[in-house]
């Protein structure tokens, strides 16, 4: 009952979002702002009601819409099977694979480093299953639409969504947070990742969404942008002719009904066109790559979320660079996130200011503190600035450490994170759109390095 | 591997552009390497090791390996490059001949002799790459997937636009505007062989600095520009888009109404040549090619021969040339308010 209300609260505040409302203010660089406007409307992205076992329900979120978590709002993972570069990590379906053992050496699973070294910082490495508590299920729990109960090796029982094991993550403490792992595309080489898992998107057949920077992009189940039209009105399309040459209207079936945020516009006698929030869909026949942004530069035109990601923080700016657009500082420098995975079987995180920080203090400074803030400095957040929202929050960090710093910490950094883990710029970027640290690391930096935060890219798949 | 500018001019004899213009599209880049067979002339000494070469020998098998000693301090070194030696000796070319173009106008000690006879060759980096496989053709991992990356990647899609054209075999005055191109390439039926006669739209919003001008001049077919101040080619090899740039950069191209292929010249930035390249290719890829980034990093500040740092003196660039072809396209160009707002 309590989850019917929340989506029908959903559909009345549902407005029509597009990326337009965030970047139209005139200002190429201004993005806080825009993004506070856009975020304001506060739409939510509807989805379909799935039948769940008792004390597990949805929870909407501000990157990855709505997701499965348990009754107090702990989002609910899996850890898909992933071949490596040597081998394979993650889980096969059916067979939990994360338990409280704390291993010691690497696996080798990525060339060319072969297995058997000792990880590091032994003494306080915590086990898989103290980073990822599993789920666990009643003896006589019964199985649910997709949820269904598999066997731990120590006896216990444990969810199970489409027969992948479900766990939660330390990392996340508020309902609604999504610190331990995310839906987007992160890279071939990038370590087997544990990826949050939902209720299918309240789409029609054919339509998809994706979660971007931006935000949940809608999309056609092939990958392509969808895209709304500014001189169309909820009842007609005023797209027609040479128009709709370049512009393809999504055409729905004969029986297809208005449901929610869909409705349906007559193009003609006997065709009907899929709108979206009293929006006419199209696809841009130009477009050359899933999720692009490129119709979006055509006057009149707009992609179409079904949410916004939060706004960036005041200040932020976003930069043209030649490979596309980057988050970037007040004085235009790119934006940057560390990712890190470990080499052990588990594939822990060591990317986060809560995990062995020897990985990153290798790579901005072979070991040494000071040389990583010098090249790799912090994104500092002004005195007084609070967290914006869970996506972007102040951290404090200790600089000699890269952990958190302790309570009342005299030399402690405040700092921007984004989505819990801090941000940097790099010394090598001198001018607004210089992306020199893009990659910077082991496997283009994607295990244990740099990346920019990309808010647009046209030619490569950067993570926008 | 060198391309040829013996038969210049073929098929262009009687061709006029339409509006004195032709544009080009870039299809092949490749360091240009001379080889001889079994590389005894230029390389006696052999190919250099690579990663894993490399830590067999530092860290031999049967002894206790920490990642903190291990990896972390050959990924450390890697991405934190100094220009120290690092233990291991490192093979350069020791042969007479490379391909490449005299840059300084000069012949001196270190400069190289064209195939063709033609002295003061300045190409240092093929001095440093020539014994490296993975960069030696036809199956080092460099020479053929950075080469695969022009063609099939947007990011790359070079092109120049030749104007003031009145004859393919000779005029002493043409413009070449070097633009980014937005499309895919014009295949046949296969999607394997580009084709010429595709059109390309100009990517004037990234790649707005990009876009240059340059004077040159058609010579018996062949196209030689005067040299740009720098030149920077969008170089995305894995995914990760980064570029070269190439200082005193010039074309020598053999012109046909369908395509052309010779040569770019110039002095490759050497940390900026060495970002493209690790960035784009983790230790594993490189480990494929037996590339050090390590040892490589080192012989190209010791072979970088122009641009000397003002505070350190140290050479920032080294001569360097590629083999490029390139098949013709129709330009769809932006006003030119736009294009002269670019230069």
């Amino acid at each position: 009952m309590r989850r019917a209300m929340t989506a029908r609260k959903l559909q009345m505040a549902g407005g029509v979002l597009t990326v337009a409302m965030l970047l139209a203010s005139g200002s190429s660089s201004a993005s806080g702002d825009m993004a506070a406007k856009a975020g304001s409307a506060g739409a939510r992205e509807i989805y379909v009601h799935v039948p769940t076992p008792e004390g597990i329900r949805v929870q909407s979120t501000e990157l990855e819409g709505p997701v499965f978590a348990t009754a107090d709002g702990h989002t609910l993972y899996v850890w898909p099977f992933k071949r490596m570069r040597v081998g394979y990590s993650g889980e096969q379906k059916g067979k939990p694979a994360c338990y409280d053992e704390v291993l010691k050496t690497t696996a080798g699973l990525m060339s060319p480093y072969p297995a058997g070294a000792e990880l590091p910082e032994l003494d306080t490495r915590p086990s898989c299953a103290k980073l990822w508590p599993p789920v666990l299920a009643k003896a006589d729990d019964k199985l649910v639409g997709k949820w269904t109960v598999v066997d731990r090796k120590d006896g216990t029982k444990q969810w199970a969504y489409d027969e992948q094991p479900v766990y939660t993550s330390i990392l996340d403490k508020q309902p609604g947070d999504v610190y331990g792992g995310f839906s987007r595309r992160s890279g071939g080489d990038s370590p087997a990742g544990r990826q949050p898992i939902g209720p299918p998107s309240k789409v029609p057949p054919g339509f998809d969404v994706k979660t971007t920077t931006l935000g949940r992009l809608l999309t056609t189940k092939k990958n392509y942008s969808v895209y709304s039209y500014d001189k169309d009105t909820p009842e007609k399309s005023n797209c027609v002719g040479e128009c709709a040459q370049v512009w393809t209207p999504l055409i729905a079936p004969e029986t297809a009904q208005p449901q929610g945020d869909w409705s349906l516009v007559v193009r003609s006698a006997g065709v009907k066109q899929w709108a979206y929030r009293k929006k006419p869909l199209y696809t841009y026949t130009l477009d050359q790559r899933p999720s692009s942004l490129e119709g979006s530069d055509v006057p009149g035109w707009h992609n179409v979320y079904t949410q916004f990601a939060p706004s960036f923080p005041k200040g932020f700016t976003l930069q043209d660079s030649i490979a596309g657009q980057v988050l970037a500082d007040a004085k235009g420098k790119t934006i940057y996130q560390y990712n890190c995975g470990d080499d052990s079987q588990d594939q822990l995180s060591c990317e986060t200011p809560d995990d062995t920080q020897v990985y990153r203090l290798a790579m901005c400074g072979a070991g040494d503190p000071v040389r990583c803030q010098k090249n790799w400095p912090y994104v500092l957040a002004d005195k007084g600035t609070t967290s914006i929202s869970r996506t972007w929050t102040v951290m404090s960090i200790d600089p000699k450490t890269g952990h958190r710093a302790t309570a009342g910490q005299t030399d402690a950094l405040s700092v921007w994170a984004y989505r819990d883990r801090p941000v940097y710029t790099y010394a090598e970027d001198k001018a607004p759109g210089d992306v020199y640290g893009d990659a910077t690391g082991e496997w283009r930096g994607g295990r244990n390095g740099l990346k920019a935060i990309w808010v647009r890219d046209d030619f490569f798949g950067g993570g926008q | 591997m060198g391309l040829s500018l013996a038969t210049a001019g073929a098929g262009a004899a009687d061709f006029v552009p339409k509006d004195g213009k032709i544009g080009y599209a870039m299809t092949d880049l490749y360091w240009a390497i001379y080889q001889t067979p079994d590389a005894k002339q230029e390389c006696p000494k052999g190919f250099n090791d690579g990663p894993r070469e490399q830590f067999d020998k530092l860290f031999p098998a049967g002894k206790k390996r920490t990642v903190a000693d291990t990896q972390l301090l050959l990924e450390t070194k890697t991405w934190l490059t100094s220009p120290e030696p690092d233990g291991f000796v490192f093979k350069e070319i020791v042969g007479p001949t490379s391909y490449g173009l005299n840059l300084d106008g000069k012949v001196d000690a270190n400069d190289f002799t064209s195939p063709t006879g033609e002295k003061g060759i300045d190409n240092q980096l093929y001095r440093a790459l020539g014994c490296v496989i993975g960069f030696r053709g036809p199956d080092g991992v460099e020479y053929i997937f950075e080469n695969k990356a022009i063609s099939q990647s947007r990011y790359n899609r070079t092109m120049i636009e030749i104007t003031g054209v009145d004859s393919l075999v000779n005029d002493d005055d043409v413009k070449v505007t070097i633009y980014r191109g937005l499309d895919r390439l014009l295949t046949d039926a296969t999607g394997n062989k580009v084709m010429p006669g595709g059109s390309q739209r100009v990517d004037d919003r990234w790649g707005k600095k990009l876009i240059q001008t340059i004077p040159g001049r058609i010579k018996d077919g062949v196209l030689t520009t005067q040299p740009a101040k720098q030149m920077i080619i969008p170089w995305m090899n894995l995914g990760v888009p980064t570029f070269q740039l190439i200082r005193d950069m010039r074309f020598q191209l053999k012109l046909t109404p369908t395509g052309a292929e010779g040569l770019i010249a110039g002095y490759a930035d050497v940390d900026i040549w060495y970002k493209q390249l690790i960035r784009n290719d983790s230790t594993h890829h490189l480990s494929n090619g037996q590339i050090s980034g390590i040892s490589l990093y080192k012989a190209l500040r010791r072979l970088a021969d122009a641009y000397p740092d003002s505070q350190t003196g140290a050479n920032t660039a080294i001569s360097s040339a590629l083999d490029v072809k390139m098949v013709q396209v129709y330009i769809n160009a932006p006003p030119s308010n736009t294009i002269t707002a670019a230069r």
